[in-house]
Protein backbone atom coordinates (compact mmCIF):
# COMPACT_ATOMS: atom_id res chain seq x y z
CA UNK A 1 0.00 0.00 0.00
CA UNK A 2 1.41 3.29 -1.04
CA UNK A 3 0.60 6.22 1.38
CA UNK A 4 -1.32 8.79 -0.47
CA UNK A 5 -1.48 11.11 2.24
CA UNK A 6 -1.40 14.75 1.04
CA UNK A 7 -0.25 17.86 3.79
CA UNK A 8 -1.92 20.95 2.68
CA UNK A 9 0.00 22.82 5.00
CA UNK A 10 -1.79 22.08 8.23
CA UNK A 11 -4.86 20.53 6.62
CA UNK A 12 -4.09 17.02 6.17
CA UNK A 13 -5.49 14.83 3.91
CA UNK A 14 -6.03 10.97 3.66
CA UNK A 15 -5.02 11.26 -0.30
CA UNK A 16 -5.49 14.20 -2.49
CA UNK A 17 -8.71 13.62 -4.10
CA UNK A 18 -11.26 16.04 -3.11
CA UNK A 19 -14.80 16.80 -4.24
CA UNK A 20 -15.74 20.06 -5.39
CA UNK A 21 -18.02 22.42 -4.30
CA UNK A 22 -21.18 22.07 -5.33
CA UNK A 23 -20.89 18.61 -6.95
CA UNK A 24 -21.31 16.83 -3.87
CA UNK A 25 -24.13 18.18 -1.77
CA UNK A 26 -23.28 17.68 1.71
CA UNK A 27 -21.90 14.60 1.00
CA UNK A 28 -24.55 12.27 2.45
CA UNK A 29 -26.74 11.87 -0.71
CA UNK A 30 -23.11 9.96 -2.37
CA UNK A 31 -23.29 7.28 0.23
CA UNK A 32 -25.86 5.44 -2.09
CA UNK A 33 -22.26 5.25 -4.73
CA UNK A 34 -19.48 5.64 -2.66
CA UNK A 35 -17.66 5.30 0.79
CA UNK A 36 -17.26 8.77 1.39
CA UNK A 37 -15.02 8.59 4.15
CA UNK A 38 -12.28 7.39 1.45
CA UNK A 39 -11.88 10.47 0.02
CA UNK A 40 -9.44 13.18 1.01
CA UNK A 41 -11.57 15.64 1.70
CA UNK A 42 -14.95 17.08 0.51
CA UNK A 43 -16.18 20.59 -0.30
CA UNK A 44 -19.37 21.58 1.01
CA UNK A 45 -21.96 23.06 -1.19
CA UNK A 46 -21.16 26.86 -1.15
CA UNK A 47 -22.83 28.20 2.16
CA UNK A 48 -23.76 31.79 2.23
CA UNK A 49 -24.63 33.82 5.48
CA UNK A 50 -28.64 33.81 5.20
CA UNK A 51 -30.36 31.12 2.81
CA UNK A 52 -30.49 31.38 -0.89
CA UNK A 53 -33.17 30.14 -3.66
CA UNK A 54 -31.23 30.12 -6.35
CA UNK A 55 -31.80 31.16 -9.75
CA UNK A 56 -35.70 30.58 -11.18
CA UNK A 57 -35.94 28.73 -14.86
CA UNK A 58 -33.84 26.54 -16.68
CA UNK A 59 -30.24 26.17 -14.49
CA UNK A 60 -28.45 23.43 -16.61
CA UNK A 61 -26.94 23.09 -20.31
CA UNK A 62 -25.44 20.19 -21.72
CA UNK A 63 -22.05 21.65 -23.72
CA UNK A 64 -20.14 18.84 -25.62
CA UNK A 65 -17.60 17.76 -23.06
CA UNK A 66 -19.34 19.73 -20.06
CA UNK A 67 -22.30 21.75 -18.95
CA UNK A 68 -23.15 25.03 -18.12
CA UNK A 69 -25.03 25.60 -14.57
CA UNK A 70 -26.73 28.47 -13.24
CA UNK A 71 -28.18 27.20 -10.01
CA UNK A 72 -27.35 30.71 -8.60
CA UNK A 73 -25.84 29.26 -5.37
CA UNK A 74 -28.88 27.76 -3.97
CA UNK A 75 -27.97 26.61 -0.35
CA UNK A 76 -29.92 26.66 3.44
CA UNK A 77 -27.18 28.63 4.74
CA UNK A 78 -25.13 28.90 7.38
CA UNK A 79 -27.52 28.63 10.15
CA UNK A 80 -28.58 25.30 9.28
CA UNK A 81 -25.32 24.15 7.89
CA UNK A 82 -23.96 24.36 11.57
CA UNK A 83 -26.95 22.84 12.95
CA UNK A 84 -28.17 19.88 10.49
CA UNK A 85 -25.23 19.44 8.40
CA UNK A 86 -22.02 19.92 10.62
CA UNK A 87 -23.27 17.20 13.13
CA UNK A 88 -23.81 14.53 10.44
CA UNK A 89 -20.42 15.43 8.84
CA UNK A 90 -18.46 15.17 12.36
CA UNK A 91 -20.61 11.89 13.04
CA UNK A 92 -19.30 10.24 9.97
CA UNK A 93 -15.78 11.10 10.41
CA UNK A 94 -15.79 13.15 6.71
CA UNK A 95 -12.95 15.28 6.18
CA UNK A 96 -14.73 18.72 4.97
CA UNK A 97 -14.16 22.27 3.48
CA UNK A 98 -16.63 24.71 3.96
CA UNK A 99 -17.26 26.80 1.08
CA UNK A 100 -18.50 30.57 1.69
CA UNK A 101 -20.20 32.39 -0.69
CA UNK A 102 -21.29 36.11 -0.10
CA UNK A 103 -22.86 39.11 -1.93
CA UNK A 104 -20.62 41.85 0.45
CA UNK A 105 -17.79 41.39 2.41
CA UNK A 106 -19.81 41.54 5.89
CA UNK A 107 -21.14 38.56 4.57
CA UNK A 108 -17.66 36.51 4.66
CA UNK A 109 -16.57 38.06 7.45
CA UNK A 110 -19.71 36.94 9.22
CA UNK A 111 -19.80 32.80 7.98
CA UNK A 112 -15.98 33.02 8.44
CA UNK A 113 -16.47 34.10 12.37
CA UNK A 114 -19.19 31.25 12.66
CA UNK A 115 -17.00 28.75 11.32
CA UNK A 116 -13.83 29.91 13.34
CA UNK A 117 -16.43 29.75 16.02
CA UNK A 118 -17.64 26.38 15.40
CA UNK A 119 -14.02 25.04 14.91
CA UNK A 120 -13.92 24.10 11.30
CA UNK A 121 -10.64 22.96 10.00
CA UNK A 122 -10.58 24.67 6.71
CA UNK A 123 -12.68 27.25 4.58
CA UNK A 124 -12.82 27.82 1.02
CA UNK A 125 -13.99 31.04 -0.14
CA UNK A 126 -15.69 31.31 -3.60
CA UNK A 127 -14.39 34.60 -4.87
CA UNK A 128 -16.90 34.61 -8.15
CA UNK A 129 -19.62 35.95 -6.24
CA UNK A 130 -20.50 40.10 -7.29
CA UNK A 131 -19.91 42.51 -4.89
CA UNK A 132 -23.65 43.80 -4.81
CA UNK A 133 -22.38 47.32 -3.34
CA UNK A 134 -19.86 47.51 -5.87
CA UNK A 135 -21.04 47.26 -9.09
CA UNK A 136 -21.38 43.74 -9.19
CA UNK A 137 -18.11 43.49 -9.95
CA UNK A 138 -16.69 40.12 -8.74
CA UNK A 139 -14.80 40.33 -5.67
CA UNK A 140 -11.92 38.10 -7.67
CA UNK A 141 -11.31 39.81 -10.18
CA UNK A 142 -9.27 42.66 -8.98
CA UNK A 143 -6.25 42.29 -6.94
CA UNK A 144 -6.87 45.50 -4.58
CA UNK A 145 -10.81 43.52 -3.82
CA UNK A 146 -9.57 40.16 -3.37
CA UNK A 147 -6.52 41.05 -1.75
CA UNK A 148 -9.20 43.24 1.07
CA UNK A 149 -11.79 40.21 1.22
CA UNK A 150 -8.72 37.67 2.12
CA UNK A 151 -7.09 40.19 4.71
CA UNK A 152 -10.34 40.67 6.86
CA UNK A 153 -11.66 36.90 6.53
CA UNK A 154 -8.28 36.34 7.49
CA UNK A 155 -8.61 38.36 10.97
CA UNK A 156 -11.42 36.61 11.64
CA UNK A 157 -10.53 33.06 11.06
CA UNK A 158 -7.83 30.96 12.33
CA UNK A 159 -8.23 27.66 10.67
CA UNK A 160 -6.89 26.77 6.54
CA UNK A 161 -7.88 29.28 4.26
CA UNK A 162 -8.59 28.62 0.86
CA UNK A 163 -9.35 31.14 -2.06
CA UNK A 164 -11.13 29.42 -4.89
CA UNK A 165 -9.94 31.64 -7.70
CA UNK A 166 -12.07 32.72 -11.21
CA UNK A 167 -10.58 31.89 -14.34
CA UNK A 168 -12.44 34.91 -15.54
CA UNK A 169 -9.91 37.37 -15.37
CA UNK A 170 -6.91 38.72 -17.74
CA UNK A 171 -3.96 38.13 -14.99
CA UNK A 172 -4.19 35.57 -12.75
CA UNK A 173 -0.61 35.58 -11.30
CA UNK A 174 -1.56 39.06 -10.20
CA UNK A 175 -4.52 37.75 -8.29
CA UNK A 176 -3.27 34.67 -6.75
CA UNK A 177 -0.20 36.51 -5.13
CA UNK A 178 -2.42 39.09 -3.97
CA UNK A 179 -4.44 36.31 -2.07
CA UNK A 180 -1.48 34.82 -0.64
CA UNK A 181 -0.28 37.91 0.41
CA UNK A 182 -3.04 38.91 2.29
CA UNK A 183 -2.76 35.74 4.33
CA UNK A 184 -4.25 32.58 2.22
CA UNK A 185 -3.11 29.52 3.01
CA UNK A 186 -3.88 27.97 -0.35
CA UNK A 187 -5.39 28.33 -3.31
CA UNK A 188 -7.70 26.47 -4.98
CA UNK A 189 -8.41 26.83 -9.13
CA UNK A 190 -10.48 27.08 -11.13
CA UNK A 191 -14.21 27.79 -10.57
CA UNK A 192 -16.56 27.94 -13.66
CA UNK A 193 -15.83 29.74 -17.20
CA UNK A 194 -18.21 32.16 -17.97
CA UNK A 195 -20.48 30.48 -20.81
CA UNK A 196 -23.82 30.79 -22.55
CA UNK A 197 -25.56 27.95 -23.65
CA UNK A 198 -28.00 28.45 -27.05
CA UNK A 199 -30.75 25.98 -28.48
CA UNK A 200 -32.70 26.91 -31.28
CA UNK A 201 -35.88 25.20 -32.36
CA UNK A 202 -37.47 25.43 -35.11
CA UNK A 203 -41.37 25.66 -34.62
CA UNK A 204 -44.23 24.17 -36.77
CA UNK A 205 -45.37 27.63 -37.89
CA UNK A 206 -41.58 27.75 -39.21
CA UNK A 207 -40.54 30.56 -36.67
CA UNK A 208 -37.42 30.05 -34.43
CA UNK A 209 -37.73 29.40 -30.57
CA UNK A 210 -34.36 30.32 -28.80
CA UNK A 211 -33.69 29.32 -24.96
CA UNK A 212 -30.40 30.57 -23.41
CA UNK A 213 -28.84 29.34 -20.46
CA UNK A 214 -26.03 31.83 -18.91
CA UNK A 215 -23.71 30.67 -16.15
CA UNK A 216 -20.54 29.01 -15.55
CA UNK A 217 -19.07 26.58 -17.76
CA UNK A 218 -17.40 22.81 -16.25
CA UNK A 219 -16.67 19.66 -17.41
CA UNK A 220 -14.36 18.06 -19.23
CA UNK A 221 -13.77 20.76 -21.79
CA UNK A 222 -12.36 23.02 -19.09
CA UNK A 223 -9.45 21.29 -18.53
CA UNK A 224 -6.26 22.42 -20.68
CA UNK A 225 -7.77 26.08 -19.24
CA UNK A 226 -7.35 24.63 -15.56
CA UNK A 227 -4.35 23.42 -16.41
CA UNK A 228 -2.29 26.59 -17.65
CA UNK A 229 -4.03 28.38 -15.24
CA UNK A 230 -2.93 26.23 -12.41
CA UNK A 231 0.61 26.26 -14.07
CA UNK A 232 0.60 30.12 -14.08
CA UNK A 233 -0.62 30.65 -10.26
CA UNK A 234 1.91 27.90 -9.50
CA UNK A 235 5.01 29.72 -10.87
CA UNK A 236 4.18 32.91 -8.78
CA UNK A 237 3.04 31.42 -5.33
CA UNK A 238 4.71 29.48 -2.57
CA UNK A 239 1.30 28.24 -1.20
CA UNK A 240 -0.20 24.82 -2.13
CA UNK A 241 -2.43 24.65 -5.16
CA UNK A 242 -5.37 22.49 -5.69
CA UNK A 243 -6.01 22.15 -8.96
CA UNK A 244 -9.52 21.70 -10.43
CA UNK A 245 -11.62 21.74 -13.68
CA UNK A 246 -12.29 18.72 -16.20
CA UNK A 247 -10.60 15.57 -14.06
CA UNK A 248 -12.52 12.57 -14.84
CA UNK A 249 -9.39 9.87 -14.11
CA UNK A 250 -6.45 9.11 -12.79
CA UNK A 251 -4.36 10.36 -16.16
CA UNK A 252 -5.70 13.64 -15.49
CA UNK A 253 -4.71 13.76 -11.97
CA UNK A 254 -1.27 13.04 -12.57
CA UNK A 255 -1.07 15.87 -15.48
CA UNK A 256 -2.25 18.11 -12.47
CA UNK A 257 -0.08 17.47 -10.06
CA UNK A 258 2.68 17.87 -12.83
CA UNK A 259 2.02 21.39 -13.57
CA UNK A 260 2.02 22.10 -9.33
CA UNK A 261 -1.09 21.15 -8.22
CA UNK A 262 -0.52 19.46 -4.38
CA UNK A 263 -4.10 17.88 -5.03
CA UNK A 264 -7.05 18.41 -7.20
CA UNK A 265 -11.09 18.71 -6.60
CA UNK A 266 -13.23 16.56 -9.03
CA UNK A 267 -16.69 18.16 -10.31
CA UNK A 268 -18.91 17.39 -12.57
CA UNK A 269 -17.40 14.15 -13.67
CA UNK A 270 -19.66 13.01 -9.87
CA UNK A 271 -22.42 13.60 -12.31
CA UNK A 272 -21.18 11.55 -14.79
CA UNK A 273 -19.96 9.05 -12.76
CA UNK A 274 -20.99 9.66 -9.19
CA UNK A 275 -18.08 6.60 -7.79
CA UNK A 276 -15.40 8.63 -10.02
CA UNK A 277 -13.45 9.73 -6.65
CA UNK A 278 -13.24 6.26 -5.62
CA UNK A 279 -12.57 4.58 -8.64
CA UNK A 280 -9.29 7.00 -8.59
CA UNK A 281 -8.06 6.83 -5.24
CA UNK A 282 -8.05 2.97 -5.64
CA UNK A 283 -6.33 3.71 -9.39
CA UNK A 284 -3.38 5.98 -7.93
CA UNK A 285 -3.12 3.51 -5.05
CA UNK A 286 -2.26 0.83 -7.76
CA UNK A 287 -0.19 3.11 -10.25
CA UNK A 288 1.85 4.07 -7.22
CA UNK A 289 2.70 0.77 -5.86
CA UNK A 290 3.28 -0.56 -9.94
CA UNK A 291 6.00 2.33 -9.53
CA UNK A 292 7.06 1.66 -6.21
CA UNK A 293 6.60 5.23 -5.71
CA UNK A 294 6.25 5.72 -1.64
CA UNK A 295 4.09 8.65 -0.88
CA UNK A 296 2.28 11.79 -2.86
CA UNK A 297 5.38 14.46 -2.60
CA UNK A 298 7.52 11.36 -4.12
CA UNK A 299 4.75 11.19 -6.75
CA UNK A 300 5.02 14.81 -7.43
CA UNK A 301 8.40 15.29 -7.55
CA UNK A 302 8.50 12.33 -10.00
CA UNK A 303 5.98 13.99 -12.28
CA UNK A 304 7.79 17.36 -12.29
CA UNK A 305 11.33 16.26 -12.91
CA UNK B 1 -27.68 -0.72 -1.18
CA UNK B 2 -25.65 0.27 -3.89
CA UNK B 3 -27.47 2.39 -6.73
CA UNK B 4 -24.92 1.86 -8.83
CA UNK B 5 -25.91 -1.04 -11.25
CA UNK B 6 -24.48 -2.55 -15.20
CA UNK B 7 -27.74 -3.70 -16.63
CA UNK B 8 -27.66 -6.28 -19.27
CA UNK B 9 -29.97 -5.75 -22.60
CA UNK B 10 -32.81 -7.82 -22.77
CA UNK B 11 -34.23 -6.24 -25.75
CA UNK B 12 -34.16 -2.60 -27.08
CA UNK B 13 -36.93 -2.44 -29.74
CA UNK B 14 -38.85 0.12 -31.66
CA UNK B 15 -42.98 0.28 -30.03
CA UNK B 16 -44.33 3.19 -31.81
CA UNK B 17 -43.02 6.41 -33.56
CA UNK B 18 -39.67 7.48 -32.93
CA UNK B 19 -40.71 5.63 -29.15
CA UNK B 20 -38.51 2.25 -27.86
CA UNK B 21 -38.52 0.25 -25.49
CA UNK B 22 -35.30 -1.26 -23.80
CA UNK B 23 -35.48 -4.26 -20.81
CA UNK B 24 -32.23 -4.55 -18.69
CA UNK B 25 -31.43 -7.35 -16.09
CA UNK B 26 -30.06 -5.85 -13.64
CA UNK B 27 -28.65 -6.65 -10.04
CA UNK B 28 -31.27 -3.90 -8.46
CA UNK B 29 -33.25 -5.44 -6.17
CA UNK B 30 -36.49 -3.01 -5.86
CA UNK B 31 -38.10 -0.19 -7.62
CA UNK B 32 -41.19 1.20 -7.44
CA UNK B 33 -43.74 3.09 -9.32
CA UNK B 34 -42.68 6.58 -9.79
CA UNK B 35 -39.03 5.88 -9.69
CA UNK B 36 -36.70 6.56 -12.34
CA UNK B 37 -33.35 5.29 -13.49
CA UNK B 38 -30.73 7.50 -15.06
CA UNK B 39 -28.73 6.09 -17.94
CA UNK B 40 -25.04 6.88 -18.70
CA UNK B 41 -24.91 7.93 -22.58
CA UNK B 42 -22.13 7.19 -24.47
CA UNK B 43 -19.79 11.28 -24.77
CA UNK B 44 -22.11 12.63 -22.78
CA UNK B 45 -21.60 14.75 -19.43
CA UNK B 46 -25.47 13.96 -18.37
CA UNK B 47 -26.70 11.11 -17.80
CA UNK B 48 -30.20 10.49 -18.98
CA UNK B 49 -33.26 10.03 -16.53
CA UNK B 50 -36.38 7.84 -17.28
CA UNK B 51 -39.42 6.29 -15.42
CA UNK B 52 -39.36 2.84 -15.09
CA UNK B 53 -42.44 1.38 -16.94
CA UNK B 54 -42.03 -2.43 -15.21
CA UNK B 55 -39.75 -3.81 -12.60
CA UNK B 56 -39.79 -7.70 -12.23
CA UNK B 57 -37.04 -9.65 -10.47
CA UNK B 58 -34.16 -7.23 -11.42
CA UNK B 59 -35.75 -6.70 -14.93
CA UNK B 60 -36.42 -3.10 -15.80
CA UNK B 61 -38.44 -1.41 -18.35
CA UNK B 62 -38.38 1.48 -19.58
CA UNK B 63 -39.41 3.62 -22.59
CA UNK B 64 -37.67 6.32 -24.82
CA UNK B 65 -38.60 8.92 -26.88
CA UNK B 66 -35.68 9.89 -29.69
CA UNK B 67 -34.94 13.60 -28.82
CA UNK B 68 -30.79 13.84 -29.89
CA UNK B 69 -27.26 12.52 -28.88
CA UNK B 70 -28.44 10.20 -25.88
CA UNK B 71 -31.38 8.38 -27.06
CA UNK B 72 -29.83 7.49 -30.05
CA UNK B 73 -26.61 6.17 -27.98
CA UNK B 74 -29.33 4.25 -26.40
CA UNK B 75 -31.09 2.88 -29.55
CA UNK B 76 -28.23 1.90 -30.81
CA UNK B 77 -28.10 -0.76 -27.64
CA UNK B 78 -27.70 -4.12 -28.97
CA UNK B 79 -29.03 -7.81 -27.04
CA UNK B 80 -26.20 -8.33 -24.51
CA UNK B 81 -24.73 -5.28 -24.47
CA UNK B 82 -23.99 -3.55 -21.41
CA UNK B 83 -25.81 -0.38 -19.98
CA UNK B 84 -24.34 2.15 -16.80
CA UNK B 85 -27.37 3.34 -14.45
CA UNK B 86 -28.19 4.77 -11.71
CA UNK B 87 -31.61 4.00 -9.32
CA UNK B 88 -33.82 3.78 -8.74
CA UNK B 89 -33.78 7.32 -8.37
CA UNK B 90 -36.71 9.69 -6.59
CA UNK B 91 -39.74 9.37 -4.58
CA UNK B 92 -42.76 6.93 -5.37
CA UNK B 93 -46.58 7.23 -6.30
CA UNK B 94 -48.16 7.34 -2.80
CA UNK B 95 -51.66 5.32 -2.64
CA UNK B 96 -52.22 4.90 1.04
CA UNK B 97 -55.80 4.41 1.62
CA UNK B 98 -56.59 5.04 -1.96
CA UNK B 99 -59.97 2.99 -3.39
CA UNK B 100 -60.01 4.41 -6.65
CA UNK B 101 -57.57 5.84 -8.82
CA UNK B 102 -57.70 7.99 -12.03
CA UNK B 103 -54.64 7.59 -13.84
CA UNK B 104 -54.12 9.73 -16.92
CA UNK B 105 -50.64 9.45 -19.65
CA UNK B 106 -49.64 11.93 -22.31
CA UNK B 107 -47.76 10.76 -24.69
CA UNK B 108 -44.50 8.77 -23.41
CA UNK B 109 -46.01 9.74 -19.77
CA UNK B 110 -47.91 6.82 -19.92
CA UNK B 111 -44.61 4.87 -18.72
CA UNK B 112 -45.06 5.31 -14.69
CA UNK B 113 -48.52 5.03 -15.23
CA UNK B 114 -48.83 1.89 -16.45
CA UNK B 115 -46.13 0.70 -13.84
CA UNK B 116 -48.55 2.21 -11.15
CA UNK B 117 -51.72 0.16 -13.06
CA UNK B 118 -49.83 -2.77 -12.05
CA UNK B 119 -49.05 -2.14 -8.30
CA UNK B 120 -52.80 -1.01 -7.92
CA UNK B 121 -53.63 -3.89 -9.74
CA UNK B 122 -52.00 -5.98 -6.71
CA UNK B 123 -53.20 -4.34 -4.02
CA UNK B 124 -56.54 -4.56 -5.63
CA UNK B 125 -57.48 -0.96 -5.87
CA UNK B 126 -59.78 0.07 -8.33
CA UNK B 127 -58.48 1.97 -11.40
CA UNK B 128 -58.97 2.80 -14.86
CA UNK B 129 -55.76 4.69 -16.76
CA UNK B 130 -57.10 6.85 -19.69
CA UNK B 131 -53.54 7.85 -22.08
CA UNK B 132 -53.46 10.52 -25.50
CA UNK B 133 -51.50 10.65 -28.01
CA UNK B 134 -50.75 12.74 -30.92
CA UNK B 135 -51.19 10.68 -33.81
CA UNK B 136 -52.29 6.84 -34.00
CA UNK B 137 -48.57 5.95 -34.93
CA UNK B 138 -47.69 6.81 -31.84
CA UNK B 139 -50.15 4.92 -29.73
CA UNK B 140 -48.45 2.92 -26.51
CA UNK B 141 -50.57 -0.26 -25.52
CA UNK B 142 -51.28 -0.91 -21.90
CA UNK B 143 -54.31 1.64 -21.53
CA UNK B 144 -57.82 1.27 -20.42
CA UNK B 145 -58.97 4.29 -22.82
CA UNK B 146 -56.55 5.70 -25.58
CA UNK B 147 -57.68 8.85 -27.57
CA UNK B 148 -56.05 10.46 -30.49
CA UNK B 149 -55.55 13.91 -31.18
CA UNK B 150 -57.05 16.50 -29.06
CA UNK B 151 -56.66 16.75 -25.67
CA UNK B 152 -56.84 13.54 -22.94
CA UNK B 153 -57.48 16.40 -20.34
CA UNK B 154 -61.20 17.03 -21.76
CA UNK B 155 -61.97 13.43 -20.42
CA UNK B 156 -61.37 14.08 -16.45
CA UNK B 157 -64.75 15.44 -15.77
CA UNK B 158 -66.60 12.89 -17.25
CA UNK B 159 -64.72 10.03 -15.67
CA UNK B 160 -64.31 11.57 -12.76
CA UNK B 161 -68.18 11.84 -12.50
CA UNK B 162 -68.23 8.51 -13.13
CA UNK B 163 -65.08 6.78 -11.18
CA UNK B 164 -65.13 9.41 -8.59
CA UNK B 165 -61.50 8.48 -7.81
CA UNK B 166 -59.74 9.25 -4.52
CA UNK B 167 -56.49 10.45 -6.44
CA UNK B 168 -55.57 11.20 -10.35
CA UNK B 169 -52.19 10.52 -10.92
CA UNK B 170 -50.55 12.05 -14.09
CA UNK B 171 -47.32 11.97 -15.63
CA UNK B 172 -46.69 13.75 -19.63
CA UNK B 173 -46.29 17.44 -20.66
CA UNK B 174 -46.14 20.25 -17.96
CA UNK B 175 -49.46 21.72 -19.51
CA UNK B 176 -51.29 18.44 -19.06
CA UNK B 177 -49.98 18.29 -15.51
CA UNK B 178 -51.47 22.03 -14.70
CA UNK B 179 -54.72 21.13 -16.02
CA UNK B 180 -54.94 18.00 -14.24
CA UNK B 181 -53.58 19.96 -11.12
CA UNK B 182 -55.95 22.99 -11.43
CA UNK B 183 -58.88 20.02 -12.08
CA UNK B 184 -58.27 18.18 -8.73
CA UNK B 185 -58.41 21.61 -6.80
CA UNK B 186 -61.53 22.76 -8.62
CA UNK B 187 -63.44 19.33 -7.84
CA UNK B 188 -61.61 18.31 -4.40
CA UNK B 189 -59.59 15.69 -5.54
CA UNK B 190 -56.19 14.79 -4.77
CA UNK B 191 -53.34 14.66 -7.29
CA UNK B 192 -50.05 13.28 -7.78
CA UNK B 193 -47.85 14.19 -10.97
CA UNK B 194 -45.10 13.11 -12.11
CA UNK B 195 -42.45 15.81 -12.98
CA UNK B 196 -39.64 16.04 -15.78
CA UNK B 197 -36.86 18.66 -15.62
CA UNK B 198 -33.35 18.85 -17.16
CA UNK B 199 -31.39 17.02 -14.02
CA UNK B 200 -27.55 17.38 -14.23
CA UNK B 201 -27.17 15.01 -10.96
CA UNK B 202 -30.06 12.90 -10.56
CA UNK B 203 -29.21 12.32 -7.14
CA UNK B 204 -30.24 15.90 -5.33
CA UNK B 205 -27.09 17.50 -5.15
CA UNK B 206 -26.82 19.75 -7.85
CA UNK B 207 -29.90 21.77 -7.85
CA UNK B 208 -29.96 21.63 -11.12
CA UNK B 209 -33.66 20.58 -12.01
CA UNK B 210 -35.65 22.26 -9.11
CA UNK B 211 -39.14 23.33 -9.25
CA UNK B 212 -40.94 25.79 -6.59
CA UNK B 213 -43.24 24.47 -4.66
CA UNK B 214 -46.25 25.46 -1.97
CA UNK B 215 -45.04 23.88 1.92
CA UNK B 216 -46.38 24.91 4.90
CA UNK B 217 -47.43 28.64 3.75
CA UNK B 218 -44.16 29.28 2.16
CA UNK B 219 -42.44 28.44 -1.48
CA UNK B 220 -39.64 26.61 -1.28
CA UNK B 221 -37.49 24.60 -3.76
CA UNK B 222 -37.69 20.79 -4.32
CA UNK B 223 -35.56 19.05 -6.48
CA UNK B 224 -37.28 17.00 -9.40
CA UNK B 225 -34.94 13.78 -8.82
CA UNK B 226 -34.85 13.40 -5.05
CA UNK B 227 -37.81 15.45 -3.29
CA UNK B 228 -39.76 14.07 -6.68
CA UNK B 229 -40.38 13.37 -9.57
CA UNK B 230 -44.19 12.37 -7.75
CA UNK B 231 -45.73 15.81 -6.58
CA UNK B 232 -48.98 16.84 -5.13
CA UNK B 233 -50.27 19.15 -7.87
CA UNK B 234 -51.80 21.09 -5.80
CA UNK B 235 -48.70 22.37 -4.45
CA UNK B 236 -46.20 22.71 -7.44
CA UNK B 237 -46.04 26.18 -8.69
CA UNK B 238 -46.05 26.14 -12.33
CA UNK B 239 -44.52 27.81 -14.86
CA UNK B 240 -46.35 28.03 -17.49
Amino acid sequence: MANLKTKLGIFELKNPIMTASGTFGYADEFEDFINVSKLGAIVTKAISINPKKGNTGERIFETTAGMINRIGLENVGVKEFIEKKLPVLKEKDINFVMNLAGSAFEDYIEAAKIADKNGIKAIEVNVSCPNVKQGCLEFGTMPGSLSKLTESIRKEYKGFLIIKLTPNVSDIESLALAAQNAGADCISAINTLKGLGVKIEILPDKTFKKSLVQGGLSGRCIKPVALSMVKRIKSVVKIPVIGIGGISNINDVLEFLSVGADCVQIGTENFTHPDVCEKIINDLDKLMNKLNIDNIEELKRKLRE
Amino acid sequence: MKKNHKGIVLYNEKIAKDTYKIVLKTDMKEAYGGQFISILCENKTLRRPFSIMDFNNGEITVLYKIKGEGTNYIKSLKKDDTVDFIGAMGNTFNYERIKTALLIGAGIGIAPMLFLKKELNKKGIKNFLITGFKEKDEIIEGSDKTVIGGSVVDYIEELNNELKPDIIYSCGPNIVLKLVSEFGIKNNVKTEVSMEKTMACSIGVCRGCVIEYKQNGQTVNKTVCKDGPIFDGDKVIWQI
